[in-house]
Formats: structure tokens, C-alpha cells, sequence
């Protein structure tokens, strides 16, 4: 993906709060615009906001999401998350016909 | 301010300053279960937390529990809703059910979730001016009144720690505020001017200045990072 490991690399930097954040915010930047980095900057944030709703009221995945999800959720250690537990389907591997159907 | 003042830039920052300006002093509104001074309570409880020794401390140790102790903090809410506050802000991926409860006995689940909301959107905005070099914003003017303490309709146990809108039109994670929905509605406009934007978010190409494979890349980044499971 263009520019992907830059935006990774972002992306920790501002969960994590380091000290190079400004650099590599100049880095995001030059790569991709000043337009490009703000909407860096408000995808990161909104999941900073997005996770801590989720974890806080214990929502499950939606039957979609576990479907969808059910073919590597072990192998990327997801199970292991704390949040996993207010999971109780496991989901049936499957890919959604479109975004929404995710949701479902 | 470090970014390059290019003309669509700063449209684009302004159009967020002004949907940010809005929704910040309706967090300073007096809401449905927390007088408008609880509500900035809370936000500087917030920002405070990201100071706390005792959480600093947790999130070294393999369970936060194993390090008992006083969170460092500078309001007058009760200690219940200073843990949510802390523990929320800075260990959101190790929050238990059986620790939800006792917050919820303490102080009610729609006092538990219209406190999350408000800390979820006061995160957001001052995580965007972060990840930017901006300045966090003064703390919002408390508005007057008292809360009607009055629960919606429709809403139920649908499976999650809280009870939600029994309406699986939406998606659990567009449901979760649903309990407080004066409050979630603020958070829905912030998420909406952050991401999702209306229908587009059923796309899988995106018209903006990231691919939806660049916004999906650093989503779940944060995701993974923060370990939240959904």
C-alpha cells in the first residue's frame, strides 16, 4: 500500500505519545499532503475514540463482524484481547456481500 | 502549528475547528444524568489522567488490578467515576465486566455511559489537536440545569455490558451511547465529520486526500494497539 508503512508508523507514534511524533508528522506531511495528514490525524483519532466506547460498554462483535473475522482472529492473537470476552457467537468464516453487510 | 497553510488545508481544518467548537460546548451542556460542571469535571479528570502515577504504574503490570492505590486527581467526582475516567483514557483494552459493574452499581448505567460518551468525544478532540501539534482547547463554559435523569424508550439487554437500543438496524458500535441520546448524538456528528461521512462509508473507494485502504490501515492500527477486539 502507498505509503503504508509511514502511516503505521504515524499511527503509533500518536497512540503511543512519542517523542518523535513531529517528525514523523512532517514525514506524513510531505507524503501525502497537508489535506492527507489531517485526515490522518482524524481516522486516528476517532478510533482512539471508537475503541474505548467499545471496550467500555462491552459490545459485542455484530454476527457479520464474527463471520467475517472467524478465519484469523486466533491467528492474530485478537482472541487474546480482554474485549473478547464479551463476544459469545465465534462467527461461521465468511466475507460480506459489501461493507453493510458487515454490520449486520 | 507545524502544517503547510495550504488553501484546501485550511478549509479542511477550519470546517473541523468549527464542528469541533460546537460539539465541545455541548459537552459543557448540562446532559441527561451530569450537571454541566460534572461534565467539565470529568473532561479535566480526562486530560489529568494521561498525568497519573498510579496508572502509569498499571499499565506496566500484567494485571491493573495487582497495583492498588489512589488515581492522582484534581476534581471532586466521586472515586468510582475517577476510575472509569482514568482507566478509560489510559487502559481502555483491559477493561473488565465484573469492573464495569461495581462503576455501574455505584452510580447507574446511564450515568456510566453518558460519562464514557463524554470522555470518548473529549479523547477524540484533543487526540486530533494532538496528532496535529494544536493546542488543546480551553475547557468548555459548564451550562446550567439539572439533569431529568430520564431513560429512553426502546432500550435493553442486548447483549453488552449496558443496555442499548433494541434496534439492530445499526451496527453494536453505532448503538453502544445509545442509552444517552442527547450525548450520543454528539458523538455521532463527531464520528461522522471524522470518518464515516454519511453514506460514503458503505464505499469502498474514497474521494478523499487518504485511500479507504490508507484510513482502514491506520484504524486498525490504532485498534490493535489500543488491543480493543472489535
Amino acid at each position: 500500500m502507498t505509503n503504508g508503512d509511514l502511516l503505521v508508523r504515524y499511527a503509533e507514534s500518536a497512540v503511543r505519545g512519542d517523542s518523535d511524533l513531529p517528525s514523523v508528522r512532517k514525514e506524513v506531511e510531505l507524503a501525502v499532503g497537508t489535506h492527507g495528514l489531517i485526515e490522518a490525524a482524524a481516522t486516528v483519532s476517532a478510533f482512539e475514540g471508537l475503541n474505548r466506547l467499545a471496550d467500555a460498554t462491552g459490545i459485542q462483535l455484530d454476527a457479520g463482524l464474527a463471520d467475517e473475522s472467524a478465519d484469523f482472529r486466533t491467528a492474530l492473537g485478537l482472541d487474546s484481547y480482554s474485549g473478547a470476552a464479551s463476544t459469545t457467537s465465534q462467527g461461521s468464516p465468511g466475507r460480506a456481500a459489501d461493507v453493510m453487510g458487515i454490520f449486520r | 502549528m507545524t502544517l503547510t497553510n495550504t488553501g484546501a488545508a485550511v478549509e479542511l481544518i477550519d470546517s473541523f475547528a468549527v464542528g469541533h467548537d460546537k460539539l465541545w460546548q455541548g459537552l459543557g451542556e448540562c446532559g441527561t444524568w451530569w450537571s454541566g460542571p460534572d461534565r467539565v469535571a470529568a473532561i479535566a479528570e480526562g486530560r489529568q489522567a494521561l498525568c497519573c502515577e498510579l496508572c502509569r504504574t498499571r499499565s506496566e503490570v500484567l494485571s491493573p488490578m495487582m497495583v492498588p492505590g489512589e488515581h492522582d486527581s484534581i476534581s471532586q467526582l466521586s472515586a468510582p467515576a475517577i476510575d472509569l475516567i482514568h482507566r478509560l483514557g489510559t487502559d481502555p483494552g483491559r477493561l473488565s465486566k465484573s469492573w464495569a459493574s461495581q462503576i455501574i452499581d455505584a452510580m447507574t448505567e446511564e450515568a456510566y455511559v453518558e460519562l464514557v460518551t463524554v470522555n470518548c468525544i473529549q479523547y477524540v478532540i484533543d487526540s486530533f489537536s494532538r496528532c496535529l501539534g494544536l493546542p488543546l482547547r480551553e475547557l468548555p463554559q459548564a451550562g446550567e440545569g439539572i439533569p431529568t435523569r430520564i431513560r429512553p424508550d426502546g432500550v435493553g439487554d442486548v447483549g453488552a455490558w449496558v443496555s442499548q437500543s433494541l434496534d439492530k438496524s445499526l451496527a453494536n458500535v453505532s448503538r453502544a451511547a445509545s442509552l444517552v441520546p442527547d450525548t450520543e448524538s454528539l458523538w455521532r456528528e463527531l464520528v461522522q465529520m471524522h470518518y464515516s461521512r454519511g453514506p460514503e462509508f458503505a464505499d469502498l473507494v474514497w474521494d478523499r486526500a487518504l485511500s479507504r485502504p490508507q484510513v482502514e490501515l491506520l484504524a486498525s492500527t490504532v485498534s490493535a494497539l489500543n488491543e480493543c477486539f472489535y
